[in-house]
């Protein structure tokens, strides 16, 4: 028979309608045996009683249903975003507000690289920045005898200094579209579009595929994880290259990676026929800290880039309605086929004319090989309505729901995009809970930190950035909200049977906390200090 | 930079237009040219077994030199592994998936300096096409794919229907034609003058080819008159044109063009067109209306 630790904890919040408050926690071999007080595991003969916990809150550790790898390998690149950001080993980047603050942050970086190098940055938001457009001239004063860019961050934008334009050939000649010129015909520096940024980044040695696939990068994702007290998140749209499942279970495997992780295939493009048998083949090499098998398919793109399909009527600034990224079509073949060989689906849905094709297609996929629990997940759900939750409950779909955009971008669509009425109401978490939808919340991460506690914090809260409440009927409890975050996500993910709550029987997965977010203010749930995570009874405090 | 530039056509249109069959025709042609094709998957490729060279991973080989990979890790890094290639392929043909914009992706051959621009083709189904542009939902990408064309091929119908030809041409098409049911499709992609000690290239009665030899001299003004006139079934043009402002270089594929400083001792220029859309006689008429 093996060890028995008991942990002692100054509050456990368990999850568990039965006990939903406990003190002691029993583990065995990585997995709950007991929870209740001192003496809960008592019949299960002698252990060891470990207080490194007691002066902590424990909670289910915390599930992000929606993040990218990348959000552990960009930072080996400067940050210079409007926010304050805590990068995978803890430092603080402060959030920069002028061109000066950008120019130094990345003057510091380049310091910290060998002479001549390339000096990259990433999460410039331009329209936060104070004074005149970042361009090139800006940049050449971190730099003029190396190159210098900063990707901003949607990622669709970077900006340039002389010296990789000129490596790239641009010039007042150029006449490619997204090469912004000034006002007497030279480049700004500005790029817009892959096919315009293409030239710089080749030249600067920038390769996305190096920000997800290094060794390193994987074990700065587990980094941020560990700092929220997630202790299993997804890898939203990854690819699966030769070599990539056992390099991936090497690195998860170790002791020192300290999450588990899923990652989720992106499917755009491929035929769903051989992926579908693919993903079955992957799904059997899953270990207990790396899950696999599950595939993302796409069909819009962003509303805040107005290229999210949305149902009438439409943009107010009267641009035009998105684009698919997959036709509702092709959608409804890829959807019956994965479907058919029982593969879990997560479908980026961020209009509601996405979100209504994706039902359509899973409506007609049920019908024709009935799956009562596949559990498939619309991801983002912005502006679904309460119409289309419906049908979700009546699917078995859970929703995803991009709780953290209120706050980043909240004001941005009043203004911008869908306007205030229909802003009110998006990401619209009360309605979903209402209807009966089993729901999570996430942060897309990199495109916003991860942390469930801010994304909770968003949840209950629905502040945006200009301080006012958007929506006030779609706020939720601060219960609800941390549901959303562990058993919620636990249950989209077809991961409930594991994680989710402190039960008996679960994994010995924990989020430590510095505090009890269910006795605080609602508003300083974001504050609420994360110690670390427990994973399979590990304890691995910060 | 010694190697010379690597010209990148566009296969644009909606699923079922054409585009693998098409592909399938230019590697089993024989051209002699190192075509590099990007897929986006090799499931519809049919190439015979006995031509293929190599196969593996991502990557077909075969046995004319042609070369097949897929896009499986992304556009863009297999673009750059397109270019890293040595030897240099000579062309660069890259299917765009069923809804992209191939605009967007041609706009990397007018970027990156390692590229040059040799077209979008954009294929047209005739018999399921007209109903997909009814429906609201997908009409306007493939609207767009079809504004993006510097040449449109209608496929799976043999004359096409003079209201199809009307209403892409009202979309943006330029000079819609049928894709050539037979005989090569080489002159679309590749270089129109022929290399030292090449066979000239043989005509074939699909194609209209036109040729110019002078020393006329055309003012730069009178030039970018010319072009902006020129027939819309002229589909390529190339060669140098004397100018009161300097030789240039000329080379024009569908609605890009690019024009710059060279060295020529003679106005020569070499174009070709679909038979159906433009006769010699109209570009000879055209060219000779220039303002010297």
């Amino acid at each position: 028979m093996s060890d028995i630790t008991l942990f002692r904890a100054k509050k456990i919040i368990t999850m568990d309608p039965n006990l939903p408050q406990a003190t002691h926690v029993a583990v065995r071999d990585g997995w709950i045996l007991a929870v209740g007080d001192a003496d809960c595991a008592a019949g299960w003969g002698d252990g060891t009683v470990d207080d490194s916990l007691a002066d902590s809150v424990l909670m289910p550790g915390f599930i992000e249903g929606h993040s990218h790898l990348m959000a552990g390998g960009i930072w080996k690149y400067a940050y210079a975003g409007y926010h304050d950001r805590i990068d995978p080993e803890g430092k603080l980047w402060k959030g920069v507000t002028t061109a000066e603050e950008v120019i130094a942050a990345m003057k510091a970086h380049a310091e910290t690289l060998p002479e001549g190098a390339p000096v990259i940055g990433w999460g410039l938001d331009p329209i936060f920045l104070t004074g005149e457009r970042l361009s090139r001239h800006h940049l050449d004063q971190v730099a003029s005898d190396r190159p210098v860019a900063i990707m901003f961050s949607s990622f669709h934008v970077l900006c340039a200094n002389s010296r990789a334009l000129e490596m790239a050939s641009y010039t007042r000649e150029s006449n490619v579209e997204g090469v912004l010129k000034d006002a007497s015909g030279e480049p700004t520096g500005e790029l817009q579009e892959m096919a315009a940024m293409f030239p710089v980044l080749r030249r600067l040695d920038f390769a996305f595929e190096t920000i997800t696939g290094d060794p390193a990068a994987i074990r700065a994702f587990g980094a941020v994880a560990q700092r929220a007290g997630v202790t299993t998140l997804t890898d939203l749209y990854a690819s699966m290259n030769p070599g990539d499942v056992e390099k991936l279970q090497s690195i998860t495997g170790d002791d020192s990676f300290p999450a588990r992780l899923v990652p989720v295939v992106g499917a755009v493009g491929l035929d769903p026929v051989t992926t579908a048998t693919e993903a079955q083949a992957l799904r059997a090499q899953s270990t207990e800290k790396l899950r696999l098998g599950r595939i993302k398919l796409m069909t819009d793109g962003s509303i805040q880039g107005w290229t999210a399909r949305v149902k009438w009527p439409g943009y107010i600034g009267g641009q035009p309605n998105g684009i698919w990224n997959t036709p509702p079509e092709v959608l409804d073949t890829q959807v019956m086929e994965y479907h058919k060989a029982g593969i879990h689906l997560d479908i980026h849905v961020n209009g509601d004319e996405a979100s209504e094709a994706a039902l359509d297609a899973i409506e007609k996929a049920q019908r024709a090989h009935p799956w009562p629990g596949a559990r498939h997940v619309l991801q983002h759900c912005q502006l679904m309505g309460i119409d289309q939750f419906e049908r979700c409950v009546e699917l078995g779909v859970c929703c995803n729901i991009f709780a953290n955009h209120i706050w980043y971008f909240g004001d941005q669509h009043v203004a911008m995009t869908v306007g205030e009425d229909r802003a009110r109401r998006m990401d619209a978490l009360r309605s979903a809970l209402d209807t009966g939808v089993h729901v999570t919340i996430h942060s897309d991460a990199p495109v916003t930190p991860l942390a469930p506690l801010f994304s909770a914090w968003v949840a209950v809260n629905r502040r945006t950035m200009s301080g006012r409440v958007l929506g006030a009927a779609q706020c939720v409890s601060v219960e609800e909200a941390l549901h959303a975050v562990t058993l919620g996500a636990a249950y989209s993910m077809r991961l409930d049977r594991e994680m989710g709550s402190i039960e008996t029987g679960k994994r010995a997965d924990f989020a430590v906390l510095g505090d009890d977010p269910t006795a605080i203010d609602p508003m300083a749930i974001k504050d609420v200090p994360v110690r670390g995570t427990v994973l399979g009874g590990r304890v691995q405090l910060l | 930079m010694s190697l010379p530039r690597l010209p990148l056509t566009v296969i644009g249109g909606y699923l079922g237009a054409g585009k693998t069959t098409l592909i399938n025709r230019l590697l089993a042609e024989e051209h002699g040219q190192r075509l590099l094709v990007l897929v986006n998957d090799f499931g519809a490729i049919n190439i015979d077994a006995a031509l293929i060279a190599a196969e593996g991973g991502d990557t077909l080989e075969l046995t004319n030199g042609c070369v097949c990979c897929t896009m499986a890790a992304g556009f863009y890094i297999a673009l750059g592994q397109a270019l890293d290639r040595r030897p240099r392929p000579d062309h660069l043909l890259i299917e765009a998936s069923g809804i992209a914009d191939p605009a967007a992706i041609a706009n990397a051959a007018k970027a990156e300096p390692e590229l040059s621009y040799a077209g979008v083709i954009t294929l047209f189904d005739a018999l399921n096409g007209p109903a997909l542009l009814q429906d609201a939902r997908i009409a306007p990408q493939i609207e767009q794919q079809i504004r993006a064309a510097d040449l449109l091929l209608i496929t799976k119908g043999q004359t096409p229907d003079p209201q199809l030809v009307a209403q892409l041409e009202a979309i943006g098409a330029p000079a819609p034609a049928a894709l050539p049911a037979e005989g090569p499709l080489a002159p679309l992609l590749f270089e129109l003058m022929p290399r030292p000690k090449a066979p000239a290239p043989v005509p074939h009665p699909a194609y209209v080819r036109w040729q110019h030899r002078s020393d006329r001299v055309l003012t730069r003004a009178g030039l970018e008159a010319l072009l902006a006139t020129r027939p819309d079934g002229l589909y390529r043009l190339k060669g140098f044109v004397l100018t009161d402002a300097g030789p240039m270089e000329l080379q024009l594929v569908g609605r890009h063009r690019e024009l710059r400083p060279a060295t020529a001792e003679a106005t020569a220029l070499v174009g070709l067109g679909l038979k159906d859309r433009v006769s010699p006689e109209e570009i000879e008429a055209w060219f000779a209306a220039a303002e010297c």
